[in-house]
């Protein structure tokens, strides 16, 4: 029983992780109908370029792991410009769905391939910012660690919300979300929108990254199989809903841990790619999106 | 042109054939053996990717399901090459199957997570399941062996190159059909497609299942290539390397894959040489500023337009001097491609090339079209195969409610239609005529009441059991298949004439001959019916509006109807192009096709219907004569609102009639 507790704290954590990944999905997706695949590379980034800050592979540590989170995220609203400029841009204006799928895969291969030859190929320990040692609860050994990503996770959406609710930019942003065309001719820059939401996105990534480094390894291979759980969460949970990304997660990230253990480590990939295999096949608007009624 | 696809088919073949005498170093042997088996594969992505339009990333993991079926087989039941491959072939296209279940729910970026998935899924599999596959040991195979004697190098190339070419020739002849049409259609406009008796549901399963087989025998060839195979190489790697090779070479055609083949195949080789590498780069970087001046000095680009490939190939060439190991930045190399391809070379290598020589020697790519001498308008007609029922009314909307949420769309309606007539079907926006046509042809279905229709009942059926059973419609927004010629638009609405399966098709049967060249003169003579005779082998997309409403209804036509649903024809038409719609339309009538028309010009509802229907708010406010309807003052309340007749009704003056009849 201690073991399923610990197990499911676990999946909590990884959970939450899945969920903010997918939060970034839910923004771009929002005000432009694009995803970025390369999500999981801009967390891998995130955490790579964080571990050079706070941690001794670049000659460093030059900043302590609180310090460091501000520039990551500020790094990967930098890079989320970059793939929204070169590679969602050109396909929006040109109204081509494969254009932005292919284009934003080829980026997300680059990046992989540059990160192998900047970091090297093999993972990288994290050093975590707080003690190690696990405190209980129930039983269960939890980490600190864990405790932090999970509150950070909900932080870091909830201000993006409050953001989106309260200030007049964020309401810009929710205009374009409902109607790219009308805000457009109310006078919103919707490109600028778009452009501002891919930064966001990534900066969530990159945030995710240094969040969930100190609990796993670092490394340039990283970020591909979270990208494609947390796009798993996304559908799971409806790709217009953020509760349903909260819920999503932590299903994924409790089914996971618990697969990796009472079945093979080998398959604990398995039942998110099964779940997206299925909710997209029985209900692809998810456990909490709207359907929509198609209209000819 | 078909005896210059034939000439050069025969030097291809010939180059084949001639290749292992000429080149005897078993190293390029192999990797010619390599790219054809590619090629194999490709063509089947290509059915996905290039005709039904979906990103796949898959077809690593179903290369992989191929190569471990052929693999295992050998490995635990020593099942022989003659039995292997067909078995692969077997499993795979099941399993594309299995892929196709999303595939029917879900397009475009959802699809390509989905197939995502279903490879990396593939891959843990083949890792895990060691008592079938050894995981990451691997599986050594032997090439095949024939009555005792195992092949060589150069006879298993052979085997390769024979099993290409058939593939090639079955693929060819499979996307000229009516399936390869179907696959484009439904692409271009599910909702048309489906309109028109092409189940999109099964076409598509269909075309996953067929690019699957190809990516089964392409795999099972590719085991007793290598003769070795291991979990790692079907990654997502490979999947991109294969999805690069389609776009690049060339969507939708035969020869792209082979080239697309032959540049992924080559392409780790030549990288390997970095000198050759450079030289590339400097190539290219010199070719980019020089046609960069060119293209500025004649004013076809502005500095923004030619800066993006400029910088990139100068940086290329600099990057390509400082690197020192090339082996390592390979993927960066493929991702740069792909995106290069994406905006530059988007209809690939061949599409390119063919672009440039249309626009060198344009009379040459001009399509004669054989079929308009032996068009003839009364040829477009042919008796609907469904026997009409005895009774008088042919449509019967029985009590129809369609509920949208807490909105009711139709709020309990009826509408007979009568044999033989037009009938017509206005209110103001919003009213429910839309949802009306929706109904009647099973894209909604409705919440309470029934659809009769020819004794039957049809609420209830797919919206191509419907078609097929005798309602044809036109849309009120355009949905032609764009891409696809004014003719291929036709033959889509005649795809019900096709008796033929895929056997007929593969193997090109007398039956399916003369089904394809009678529906070719129908095709032409549907089309000079409606004017676009001169128009044929244009794409629809580059039609002016009016002719694309024109082509809709010739190929509405082509389902041979009972009852042709026309959404407002008239939208946006020219005052001549009416005149012209509406001597069709009556043309139509005289041919014993009943007609409901959706229309706003009042004119022309009420110069050529027969009966009218008014629907306000979703309820039928009249019905009878246009005239009789055009002085009602209900109708008349919906149009202009207020309360037309009571208000000045003392004064005894008529209410002003709304329509000009």
């Amino acid at each position: 029983m201690d073991i399923f507790l610990q197990l499911t704290f676990s999946g909590i954590a990884l959970g939450m992780i899945y969920a903010v990944i997918a939060f970034g999905y839910q923004l771009t997706f929002a005000t432009s109908g694009t995803l970025n695949f390369g999500q999981g590379e801009a967390l891998m980034l995130g955490a790579l370029v964080g571990l050079s800050l706070a941690g001794g592979v670049m000659g460093g540590p030059y900043l302590n792991y609180w310090l460091m989170i501000p520039l990551v995220m500020l790094f990967g609203a930098l890079q989320g410009v970059v793939v929204e400029r070169i590679g969602v841009r050109p396909s929006i204006k040109t109204k081509n769905e494969f254009g932005w799928i292919m284009s934003t895969i080829a980026l997300a291969i680059i990046f992989k391939n540059v990160a192998e030859n900047i970091w090297g190929k093999d993972d990288l320990t994290f050093p975590s910012p707080v003690p190690a040692a696990p405190f209980q609860i129930f039983g269960a050994n939890v980490q600190i660690m864990q405790v932090i990503v999970v509150l950070g996770a909900l932080a870091m959406m909830l201000a993006v919300e409050m953001f989106n609710r309260k200030s007049i930019y964020g309401k810009a942003v929710v205009a374009t979300a409902n109607d790219s065309d009308a805000a457009g001719l109310m006078g919103i820059n919707t490109g600028q929108v778009v452009t501002f939401s891919y930064a966001l996105s990534s900066a969530t990534a990159a945030f995710a990254g240094v969040l969930v480094a100190p609990l796993t390894l670092t490394g340039a291979t990283m970020g591909t199989a979270l990208g494609l759980k947390a796009f798993a969460v996304a559908i799971i949970g409806g790709l217009t809903s953020g509760v349903g990304a909260i819920v999503g997660g932590l299903i994924l990230g409790i089914a996971e841990t618990l697969t990796g253990y009472y079945i093979s480590t080998g398959y604990k990939e398995v039942p998110g790619l099964l779940l997206l295999l299925l909710v997209l096949a029985i209900k692809p608007s998810g456990l909490f999106g709207k359907t929509t009624i198609k209209k000819v | 042109m078909k005896r210059n696809s034939l000439v050069l088919g025969i030097v291809a073949l010939i180059v084949l054939i001639a290749f292992p005498l000429v080149i005897t170093n078993p190293y390029y042997i192999h990797l010619a053996e390599t790219i054809l088996i590619y090629a194999i594969l490709l063509f089947g992505l290509d059915i996905v990717v290039g005709y039904t339009g979906e990103v796949s990333l898959g077809h690593a993991g179903l290369f992989g399901i191929g190569s471990y079926t052929a693999g295992a087989l050998f490995f635990k039941l020593g099942v022989p090459f003659v039995f292997a491959v067909p078995a692969s072939i077997a499993v795979t296209a099941a399993f594309g199957a299995l892929l196709a279940l999303p595939a029917l729910r879900v397009t475009g970026p959802y699809l390509a997570m989905v197939t995502l998935a279903f490879g990396t899924i593939i891959q843990i599999l083949i890792n895990e399941m060691t008592f079938l596959t050894e995981g990451p040991l691997g599986i050594k195979v032997p090439k095949p062996s024939f009555f005792g004697h195992k092949l060589s190098e150069v006879e298993y190339f052979y085997v390769v190159a024979a099993l290409m070419v058939i593939a090639l020739i079955v693929v060819n002849r499979l996307l000229k059909s009516h399936f390869g049409r179907a696959f484009q259609a439904l692409r271009a406009s599910p909702v048309a497609c489906d309109c028109m008796g092409v189940s999109v549901y099964r076409y598509k399963v269909f075309a996953f299942v067929f690019s699957a087989g190809l990516a089964g025998l392409a795999g099972s060839l590719y085991t007793y290539s290598e003769e070795y195979i291991s979990p790692n190489t079907y990654n997502f790697e490979l999947t991109i390397l294969f999805l690069l090779a389609v776009i690049m070479g060339g969507r939708k055609t035969r020869s792209g894959p082979i080239l697309g083949a032959a540049i992924v195949v080559m392409l780790p080789s030549l990288l390997s040489d970095i000198e050759l590498f450079r030289k590339i780069a400097y190539a290219a970087a010199a070719i980019g500023i020089v046609a960069s001046i060119w293209l500025l000095a004649k004013k076809r680009k502005t500095i923004r337009e030619v800066a993006i490939p400029l910088v990139a190939t100068i940086a290329m060439a600099v990057f390509s001097y400082k690197l020192e190991n090339i082996i390592d930045w390979r993927l960066t190399i493929f991702g740069l491609m792909t995106l290069f391809v994406v905006y530059y070379l988007q209809d690939g290598v061949i599409g390119f090339l063919r672009n440039m020589l249309e626009k060198m020697w344009p009379t040459g790519f001009r399509k004669v079209d054989e079929y308009r001498a032996l068009a003839n308008e009364s040829l477009a007609w042919e008796k609907s195969g469904h026997s009409a029922s005895s009774s008088a009314d042919l449509l019967h909307a029985n009590q129809v409610l369609m509920q949208f949420g807490g909105l009711k769309a139709l709020n309990q309606v009826d509408l007979k239609i009568a044999k033989g007539t037009i009938h017509g079907l206005i209110g103001p926006n919003g009213s429910g005529k839309s949802t009306m046509m929706n109904v009647l042809t099973g894209i909604y279905k409705p919440t309470a009441g029934a659809v009769e229709f020819n004794g039957g009942v049809i609420s209830g059926l797919t919206p191509s059991a419907i078609a097929l059973g005798g309602i044809a419609r036109t849309f009120q927004n355009v949905q032609l298949f764009g891409e696809m010629t004014a003719t291929e638009n036709v033959l889509v609405g005649l795809h019900h004439t096709f008796k033929s399966n895929v056997l007929d098709v593969m193997l090109s049967t007398k039956r399916y001959r003369t089904e394809e060249h009678h529906a070719r003169i129908r095709a032409a003579s549907i089309l000079q019916f409606v004017g676009l005779a001169d128009l044929a082998n244009e794409e629809a997309r580059n039609l002016p509006y009016g002719k694309q409403r024109l082509l809709e209804i010739g190929r509405a036509l082509g389902l041979s109807p009972n009852l042709l649903l026309l959404d407002e024809p008239a939208a946006g038409l020219t005052a001549p192009d009416i005149k012209e719609l509406v001597a069709i339309i009556r043309k139509i009538r005289e041919h014993g096709i009943t007609l409901i028309l959706i229309e706003h010009h009042m004119d022309v509802v009420m110069s050529i219907c027969d009966t009218v229907t008014v629907l306000d708010f979703g309820q039928k406010i009249a019905e009878g004569k246009p005239a009789a309807v055009q002085s009602n003052p209900k109708v008349i309340e919906a149009y202009l609102g207020g309360d037309a007749g009571s208000a000045e009704s003392p004064s005894s003056t008529p209410a002003p009639a709304p329509f000009p009849a």
